[in-house]
């Protein structure tokens, strides 16, 4: 087990340093590319903290991702820089995970869901009509950074993959400390949680948060990323429905499900795309609908009950 | 045993759902250590006592006194963690974890506070999984085991949180005779050994009667009776509550 646990960790380091120079030997669409993949796995990440880990799907979380966006755009529009900005943006969302969930995460299921979209939809519909602050419908610009296009890029997807190792090893530590079991107790049984001494509303606001804070810091450096953000753009339930389906593709409740469920989904819309222009979302659609059909509990999920079974079949062989 | 060793106070605790009278001014006491049966006819309102007093369902008045505390105020959570613990009459299992995580969570959250730290947390899950006899089935998944066995998986659970008083909501529900032999053998050991205060709660006369030191027999929601098994057993308003009018006087009219 001990030597399992160093290869993986040596296996992960590799991993990253790989991704650290993929830029050299890629093109700069490749580089883009990678970057809203590493994009969604954070997305994805907060997600499956909620719904993969405590049972709450939040399908509104993409108010999140709105919210950093629009506090980047307005804070770099009032003079301030992109790490001055950071983290009143991620303030700003927790705030407004902690405001909005205190009421709704007493909702369980269905209803939290909705409720949720309803909250994204409030939050576009401010900050559509507050004109003179965000700019409205029309959308509002950011400074663009004074260097090539490239240097650029790579600066974006550098920082990009360095959210989205930390947000993954800050949810891998919350899962194997005390307040995740908490939270993975929510998702068992929450009657039986509240009643072994959990705090369960307390556990569900401050993951919640948690959720906020790194879904809002990929907003941010995707506003910055774009120099120029729309509201109905960055307030998309479809971020929060991709992300979703990313994440019970790769794994729901499993640390590198999100990430993997990310490049799954993200490559095979390049594939699709490139060969079925026009019919692209169709067979995507199709492609998802035969993934879950036969991977109900994602990749991750399948590969553990294949190393499960053949375990138990070595088992079985030793002992006869 | 002297007054001054009441754990647990219940006065006049009433529970209404709407015009039905669940819970209605029942009071009774618990001594420290030893194991009171709560019992009565299947409606008679011990789950829902066990529930008011565990703060899973508020009270409509009265108060539960614990340790010189009124806790009928106060969220399950805050209950558990000061040490009244309870079990399900339907088994709750945190589903996807397996029974060493299930206690784990129990002990972690538990009244010691020593236990946040998960290697003493750890620790203490072990060895009550061993003081309950589930060391072999400790990695299984819950889902994996059968009902015995998460029935003294829920056991082990409450017993993590170091509780100083536990209600066991019909325990032995489900249970083929020779398991709740069994059951009741390591009810009694665990109560000696960590010197627990137990509120047992059955609605089968039989189990309660060798396990209790005293009996508080409940009907359509009101305490009738409260005494030793014997004295219960042979009470004219129990033996009506169980086995109605008829009955109670032709075992009157034979004592």
């Amino acid at each position: 087990m001990f030597n399992n646990k160093k290869v993986n960790i040596f296996l992960i380091i590799v991993g990253i340093i790989i991704f650290i120079f993929l830029p050299r030997f890629v093109s700069g669409y490749w580089v883009r590319v990678i970057t809203t993949i590493f994009m969604y796995a954070v997305i994805s990440q907060g997600i499956n903290l909620m719904s993969g880990y405590m049972g709450y799907l939040p399908f509104g979380n993409a108010m999140f991702f709105g919210v950093g966006a629009y506090i980047t755009a307005i804070g770099m529009g009032k003079g301030l820089s992109f790490l001055a900005v950071l983290p009143l943006a991620a303030l700003t969302a927790i705030l407004v995970s902690i405001l909005f969930g205190l009421p709704v995460l007493r909702l369980r299921g269905h209803y939290f869901a909705i409720a949720t979209i309803g909250m994204s939809g409030a939050l576009l519909s401010v900050v559509q009509n507050a004109t003179e602050i965000t700019g409205g419908a029309m959308g509002t610009t950011l400074p663009i950074i004074d260097k090539s296009p490239e240097v650029t890029y790579n600066y974006f997807y550098l920082a990009m993959l360095a959210l989205m190792v930390i947000t993954t090893l800050t949810i891998y530590l919350i899962i194997k400390s005390k307040f995740g079991f908490g939270i993975r107790s929510i998702k068992a049984n929450e009657e039986a949680a509240n009643s072994m001494g959990i705090n369960t509303t307390y556990h569900k606001v401050i993951a919640w948060a948690i959720s906020a804070l790194f879904t809002s810091i990929a907003g941010a450096l995707y506003a910055y990323w774009m120099s120029f953000i729309g509201p109905e753009e960055v307030f998309d339930v479809m971020i929060a429905v991709n992300t979703i389906v990313i994440m019970l593709i790769g794994g729901a409740g499993s640390i590198l499900g999100p990430i993997i469920g990310a490049f799954v989904i993200s490559l095979l819309s390049e594939v699709v795309w490139s060969t079925f222009l026009e019919y692209h979302l169709a067979v995507l659609g199709i492609t998802i609908i035969i993934i879950v059909f036969f991977v109900p509990k994602g990749i991750t999920g399948a590969i553990a009950d294949f190393v499960k079974k053949r375990e138990l079949r070595l088992r079985k062989k030793v002992s006869v | 045993m002297e007054e001054n060793n009441i754990i647990l106070t219940i006065k006049s605790l009433s529970k209404y759902f709407g015009a039905l009278k669940a819970v209605d001014e029942v009071s009774f006491e618990v001594k420290r250590g030893e194991i009171l049966g709560l019992i009565g006819p299947n409606g008679a309102g011990k789950t829902t006592i066990t529930n008011v007093v565990t703060g899973t369902y508020p009270k409509t008045s009265g108060s539960v006194i614990f340790e010189d505390t009124d806790i009928s105020n106060l969220k399950p959570y805050q209950i558990a963690r000061k040490g009244l613990t309870r079990t399900f009459q339907v088994v709750k299992p945190l589903i996807g974890m397996t029974v060493e995580e299930n206690v784990l969570v129990g002990s972690l959250y538990g009244r010691d506070k020593r236990n946040t730290d998960m290697k003493n947390a750890s620790k203490r899950a072990r060895e009550i999984i061993k003081l309950v006899g589930l060391e072999s089935k400790k990695d299984s998944l819950v889902s994996d085991i059968t009902l015995p066995d998460l029935k003294k998986m829920e056991f082990a659970r409450v017993l993590a949180m170091e509780p100083e008083v536990l209600f066991l909501d019909e325990v032995m529900a489900g249970l083929n005779p020779a398991e709740v032999e069994e059951a009741s053998i390591l009810v009694k050991r665990v109560r000696r050994e960590k010197e627990l205060t137990i509120v047992y709660i059955e609605h089968i006369m039989k189990a309660v009667m060798g396990i209790s030191d005293r009996i508080v027999v409940l009907h359509h929601g009101r305490k009738i009776v409260e005494g030793t098994p014997q004295e219960v057993v042979n009470n004219s308003a129990v033996i009506e509550a169980y086995l109605g009018k008829r009955y109670a006087k032709e075992v009157n009219n034979e004592g």
